[in-house]
């Protein structure tokens, strides 16, 4: 037939004909927020999985058991790093931007994420880093790998981890700034929403800053042809993120999740809200603020003593800040002890105790500072010094608790949303009890290391730790693996077994915006524009549409089983 | 009723405040953002040589390898080319909300060429500076930080290469410039940043 010819009319001809792509090719290409951020989380969760059980293999390397790993201790700086790495940037972080990717635009009444297909390629990009990342510490690379080439692969690989997410972030920080529904302002946000992009923000301040070390730990490597042996330095680029304060970034989403799950489950909303806004944003600020001075510090700048003793004693007030406001809700609502509400109550509690506890390394700090101001009035000799010890990596142990008891509760909290079913109750109270508990006893075994003086990595720990403290850090290594475990296990039993939710609304009587639609939510996520006037529409009744377009806009469904606020008035 | 018609529900209370200002377009916002992000990274490298930088000068030792100089000829030269590249850009902005195509075209062609001659005079400079990238640690953080910005000055010229060929399709007009806007900015970041990169290497060498 001649390309003049008309072709004869049949439906394989018809324009309006929609092919639906295959399940590859509908993965790769999506540009629907949702299933990249189902992806996120799912992909996180089994990388924080295998995070968390490289802890437990590190702490086995760590406390130098012979009979259980005989000379490990040589491979132990490899072990560590891929743990703190897959656990940071394999798990922790990308859970958190697939939470945000799903929920912010249905929290703002948004249609979409802003770059959708961007987000898709942070995924991808995110997820062969991740890849390369694991091949190259088996191979013999990463800090204290023997070979040249895949510690240089370890570089790229961890910056294109650290890349993805800061991309994915602007995604997010796009889609808050820019497509908040109408009635909307940025102080009658969702709590979640506010802190994402708090935590975006911080983290595109930040991040690049990891970024450039990792270069020039390429350059270094590659070009400059730092001997071999010496590739346990790379330990430190790893501290930037991982040491407290900077570790506080990871806090930021907690509380603001912590805030909104606590306000749904005791059916009584966050009343101050703008003052738990400013608790969120104070903390943020003082994260980002100690993080470039603590990066400093590392570095043994002399200058950064007495902003870093502010700014890790002043990050326990916003943290206690935002749990005081919050527990307000707690006094006069109703409590209902489910695993969000246990979830979002522990991890702030486990958050508020890393930043108390991490008081004790402003001793150094502080007699710095005044050793600064002071210079031959104080003798330094029996002054208890903690910075260089594993005591960081007790607080580190606390805030990855935090962060892992959070994000179990934020998805049962939202698992009705995201997938239409919920997640059983009994596994996610072992998966917080377990990841709770674990990160408590692991936290007092390092912590106590420190007091011990063991030293921080890549120095190895003395032959002592193995008897007692080491024993404490692996057995809470191992729990807090088991609550990791507990949660994938919950997730593949949930996704096989429980009867899905179906389409209901709102599963728990939320009073944000996501809960005005159905579960999961259909393309557009809205069936018209939502107008809001508070923070939290579906209590106060104040949730209108707009219409559009001449035909009449429906209310999302509502299941008459399962009472909506917005429907009650 | 047509599509065009846009109708509140009846019930919507009177009091409803009518909708505010157009917020900022996602492009530009977005474009924001990883532009301050590039900024934050740029500068920790720069940090970053400028403490290794210190730490030598304060021992007494020197900074350069010995028998390696940097000229300021080219240098200046290229601070001249991105300033008035920086110029341009704008211009194209001004020509795409007056709904002036032809001026915006040529205002992208000067732009570009002003930037593929920075480029060319930082491959000259690497030719007469005579260092070699595997020579010491200095080196490296040399070539890395200069590198950096080529690679940055390379996506601003993919990115006003994007919008001058969405111009020319008719894409922008002064109803809607907002991706020329984008890229003007993240080209003036780039400039930016080497104003700082000037002063930090170039001049204090």
């Amino acid at each position: 037939m001649a390309l003049t010819e008309t072709r004869p009319d049949s439906p394989a001809s018809s324009a309006s004909e929609h092919i639906e792509p295959g399940t590859v090719e509908g993965l790769l290409g999506t540009g629907d927020h949702k299933t990249i951020g189902r992806l996120f989380i799912g992909a996180g969760v089994v990388g924080l999985v295998g995070g968390l059980v490289m802890g437990v293999v590190a702490a086995v390397y760590a406390g130098n058991f012979d009979d259980l790993a005989p000379d490990a201790i040589d491979y132990l700086p490899q072990v560590w790093s891929l743990s703190r790495d897959l656990v940071m940037f394999g798990g922790l972080v990308p859970i958190l931007l697939g939470l945000g990717i799903y929920l912010i635009p249905l929290q703002i009444g948004a249609p979409s994420l802003a770059f959708a297909r961007g987000a898709s390629g942070a995924l991808w990009t995110w997820l062969l880093g991740t890849a390369l990342l694991v091949l190259a510490t088996v191979f013999n690379g990463g800090p204290g790998g023997g070979r040249r080439d895949f510690v240089v692969l370890w570089a790229a690989a961890l910056a294109m981890m650290v890349g993805a997410a800061a991309w994915a972030l602007v995604c997010i920080a796009a889609t808050i700034l820019g497509a908040r529904t109408q009635g909307m302002s940025l102080d009658k946000a969702p709590l979640t929403t506010w802190s994402y992009l708090v935590f975006a923000l911080v983290g595109l301040f930040s991040l690049p800053i990891v970024m450039a070390e990792l270069l020039m730990a390429f350059l270094r490597i590659r070009y400059f042809h730092l001997p071999i042996t010496e590739s346990t330095q790379l330990t430190a680029v790893g501290d930037g993120f991982s040491l407290a304060p900077s570790i506080y970034w990871l806090g930021i989403p907690i509380l603001g999740m912590a805030a909104d799950i606590v306000g749904v489950h005791s059916e009584r909303p966050v009343q101050m809200h703008k003052a738990v806004m400013g608790a969120i944003g104070l903390f943020g600020v003082l994260t980002f603020g100690s993080d470039v001075v603590g990066l400093a510090s590392l570095r043994g700048v002399d200058f950064d003593n007495g902003f870093l003793v502010v700014g890790l004693a002043a990050a326990v007030l916003p943290v206690l800040g935002t749990l005081g406001l919050v527990g307000e809700s707690i006094r006069l609502g109703v409590l209902v002890p489910r695993v969000p509400l246990v979830g979002a109550l522990a991890s702030g509690l486990l958050l508020l105790l890393a930043t108390v506890v991490s008081l004790l390394g402003l001793v150094k700090p502080v007699m710095g500072f005044l050793d600064e101001l002071f210079p031959d009035a104080i003798d330094m000799t029996n002054t208890l010094i903690l910075n260089g010890t594993r005591f960081h990596e007790g607080i580190r142990a606390l805030v990855v608790g935090a962060a892992v008891v959070a994000l179990v509760g934020a998805l049962h909290h939202w698992a009705p949303k995201i997938w239409g079913r919920r997640l059983g109750e009994p596994l996610g109270y072992v998966a917080v009890l377990a990841a709770a508990g674990g990160s408590v006893i692991w936290a007092i075994g390092e912590i106590a290391a420190g007091f011990d003086d063991q030293p921080w990595l890549p120095a190895r720990p003395t032959e002592d730790f193995a008897a007692g403290l080491g024993a404490l850090s692996l057995a809470g290594a191992a729990i807090l693996a088991v609550g990791g475990l507990a949660l994938l296990g919950n997730l593949a039993v949930s996704f096989l077994g429980t009867k899905p939710a179906g389409s209901s609304p709102n599963a728990w009587s939320g009073t944000t915006l996501e809960w005005a639609t159905t579960s999961p939510p259909a393309a557009g996520n809205f069936p018209a524009p939502p107008i809001v006037r508070s923070p939290t529409p579906l209590a106060d009744g104040e949730l209108q549409y707009a219409l559009i377009g001449g035909g009449e806009a429906d209310e999302p469904d509502a299941d008459p089983d399962d009472a909506t606020p917005e429907l009650e008035g | 009723m047509t599509t065009t018609d846009i109708t509140p529900y009846d019930f919507i209370p009177d009091d409803v405040a009518p909708a505010g200002p157009a917020r900022p377009k996602l492009l530009l916002l977005a474009t924001s953002l990883a532009s301050a992000a590039v900024a934050m990274g740029f500068l920790g490298l720069i940090g970053h040589y400028v403490a290794e930088r210190a730490a030598v000068v304060q021992t007494g030792g020197r900074w350069l390898p010995e028998g390696v100089e940097i000229p300021l000829t080219q240098p200046n030269f290229m601070g001249v080319s991105v300033a008035f590249s920086v110029i341009t850009i704008w211009w194209a902005v001004a020509a795409v909300r007056n709904d002036d195509r032809s001026h915006a075209l040529q205002a992208y062609g000067i732009s570009i060429l002003f930037a593929v001659a920075y480029i060319a005079q930082t491959a000259y400079l690497f030719t007469i500076m005579q260092i070699e990238i595997n020579a010491d640690e200095r080196s490296a953080l040399l070539y890395g930080i200069i590198g950096t910005h080529l690679v940055l000055m390379i996506v601003a010229i993919g990115f006003v290469l994007v919008v001058g060929l969405r111009t020319l399709a008719g894409e922008y007009s002064s109803r809607d410039y907002d991706g020329v806007n984008s890229a003007a900015l993240f080209w003036t970041v780039v400039a930016a940043l080497y104003g700082v990169m000037w002063y930090a290497i170039y001049i204090t060498k």
